[in-house]
């Protein structure tokens, strides 16, 4: 400070900061991966206040399951979560067992736990692919898309479709694995380990990468708790919970897997953690191949079970109660029931509601990107403009999921 | 039941090499000159020794297909018979099981009893690939195809298909037809 200054008490850095610029950030910026408008009060480029807007890609997924049968509600169920489709159809079919109070055979339930680890891993491609790319590193996110590409041929051959795959029904799933699958998963499955090294080369120990992610957008255990954190976001904080070890569904018990844990919470260590689980998550897929038994998919109730097409074409009494069941709806018994699942992002929740009807009374979600953006101001106020890019990747808002 | 808890190492131990910055550079830039590598010699590969199987991601697409796995579903069909009429008998079952409602059927009868459908009317627009229709068809009438282009229009009105162009011979879908019923819909699902 100058003498002058001094001496008439003039502050040049007081005094610089007069005003706050006010701008609007999206709903379509090229560096925020989804639809989602931030309105932000800046002081130069430190961010003072920040407005998340969200509900761009709502489509009224609650309302609309009331007007579906039970079934007709998993193609929708795919588009929450479309990164890791299968998951939300897991979710949903759980929670639709539980309330039934049927239990699935066990090759169902490996190949559940199989396909939901695929998409845990096709989503975590993704979000931190897409998390490099919008820092610049669009060679990394290549890599990463290309194992993603690999990943969906595999789960095409199951299930049919890249992206909604539409895999799961009540009591059980729609097709087997098809010949050659094992073989398959053992080439691609090299090849996404060999991409994993490139990707950890071009980006783990980079000078500008670490300068972006590390320390940005971090957030204590306390109000990672308070704030409703699940998932790899929660981990990061250095809080080991995760559904799959808190209240084992499906095979997950008869696994060997670790469960990364950060320590600071910050971005940097949510990358880390998502990294891990993809690892994990191959290892648990190739556990799941190894130790699956023989058997049937779906429970043989007829209740929860289409006629085979044999039946249908030949047989009377299956092919009225198969009209009675799709023209009306499988009746699922009055109550109400709430599964949460691990999801990409965290504990995906579904808590359904039923009167005895043909259709769901009440279907909620429980979005787990929808908690993670509630924070995002108390993550990014106070820090810098260009933190704001790598703190919104890591959260991973997914539009379909957080606005439904 | 062997879920650990594994702390990941957010300090990551650099070597002097990697702290120095440029080596680690050139080490990614080694990364990324391999992959631009594989990629072209792969392409060339493929252009003088004609070979069937390649290291590169990409496809030369209208000229290279897709290997499309059986469980694929394309844009639905109606099957039509060998005797030239549909297989469809109007039962509507799809039309209730549609989660879009995009089928819609006006049934009616032929001069020897049997049903048929009058008009059978698909929205492209509204359709959503789910194959439900293929799962509750009683006379395996209407097929998911392994067919995905053309699928779009710059005119809506092109996407609502009629009977007529939605009808495909037997023998054209019968490795479908065969898969599902041996495969995915047979008693091996459930015993």
């Amino acid at each position: 400070m100058r003498e002058e200054d001094k001496e008439r008490g003039y502050d040049f850095h007081k005094a610089s900061h007069t005003e706050t610029m006010t701008i609007n950030m999206g709903p379509s910026h090229p560096a925020t991966h989804g639809t989602v408008k931030f309105f932000l009060t800046l002081d130069g480029e430190t961010i003072e206040d920040i407005d998340v807007e969200i509900g761009y890609l709502h489509r009224a997924f609650e309302k609309e399951c009331e007007a579906q049968k039970w079934n007709g509600v998993f193609p929708y169920t795919d588009r929450l979560d479309y990164t890791a489709s299968v998951l939300n159809n897991v979710g949903y079919a759980m929670a639709a067992e539980k309330l039934i109070g049927i239990e699935v055979p066990e090759r169902c339930k490996y190949l559940r736990t199989m396909i939901s680890e695929m998409a845990r891993m096709s989503g975590h491609y993704t979000n931190v692919g897409a998390g490099a790319l919008e820092l610049g590193a669009l060679t990394a996110f290549i890599y990463f898309i290309e194992a993603r590409e690999l990943l969906w041929d595999l789960i095409e051959s199951i299930c049919g479709a890249r992206l909604t795959h539409n895999y799961v029904r009540i009591g059980g799933l729609t097709n087997d694995l098809p010949d050659g699958f094992r073989e398959n998963v053992k080439r691609v499955f090299a090849k996404n380990r060999k991409l994993w090294d490139d990707f950890d080369i071009m980006l783990t120990k980079n000078r500008i990468f670490l300068d972006r992610m590390r320390d940005t957008g971090g957030i204590s255990q306390k109000d990672a708790i308070a704030w409703g954190f699940t998932g790899p976001c929660l981990r990061a904080a250095g809080v080991p919970y995760d559904v799959r070890r808190a209240q084992p569904y499906l095979m997950y018990d008869r696994m060997n897997f670790d469960i990364p844990v950060g320590s600071t919470g910050d971005n940097f260590d949510r990358y880390l953690v998502r990294m891990e689980e993809i690892k994990q998550s191959m290892s648990i897929v190739e556990q799941c191949l190894e130790q699956m038994p023989e058997g049937p998919i779906n429970v043989d109730d007829a209740r929860w079970r289409m006629p085979s097409k044999d039946d249908s074409s030949t047989k009377m009494e299956p092919l009225i109660f198969h009209f009675k069941q799709i023209i009306e709806g499988q009746s699922i018994p009055a109550g109400e029931a709430y599964q949460a699942v691990e999801g990409a992002n965290g504990e995906l929740g579904f808590y359904l509601v039923s009167n005895g009807g043909g259709k769901p009374w009440k279907c909620r979600v429980r979005p787990p990107s929808f908690a993670l953006t509630s924070a995002l101001p108390l993550l990014v106020k106070g820090s810098m403009l260009a933190d704001l890019i790598p703190t919104f990747d890591m959260i991973n808002l997914i539009g379909g999921e957080c606005d439904r | 039941m062997a879920i650990n808890i594994k702390k990941v190492d957010r300090n990551v131990s650099m070597t002097f090499l990697e702290r120095m910055y440029i080596p680690y550079m050139l080490h990614g830039m080694w990364v990324a000159i391999r992959h631009a590598a594989i990629n072209m010699l792969g392409f060339f590969e493929e252009i003088l020794a004609g070979k069937s199987k390649r290291q590169v991601m990409t496809l030369f697409y209208p000229e290279e297909y897709p290997d499309i796995p059986p469980a694929y579903r394309g844009k639905p069909t109606l099957v039509r018979r060998d005797d030239g009429l549909e297989a469809c008998v109007a039962c509507g079952l799809c039309e209730a099981a549609c989660p879009p409602l995009c089928i819609s059927i006006i049934g009616g009868e032929r001069e020897n009893g049997e049903r048929y459908p009058v008009t059978y009317t698909l929205d492209g627009t509204r359709c959503i690939y789910c194959g439900f229709c293929e799962e509750v068809c009683p006379k395996e009438a209407i097929v998911m195809s392994d067919r995905f282009q053309g699928l779009c229009e710059y005119d809506r009105e092109k996407m609502i298909y009629d009977k007529e162009s939605l009808l495909v011979p037997r023998e054209k879908l019968q490795k479908r037809l065969d898969t599902i019923r041996n495969k995915y819909f047979s008693e091996k699902r459930y015993r």
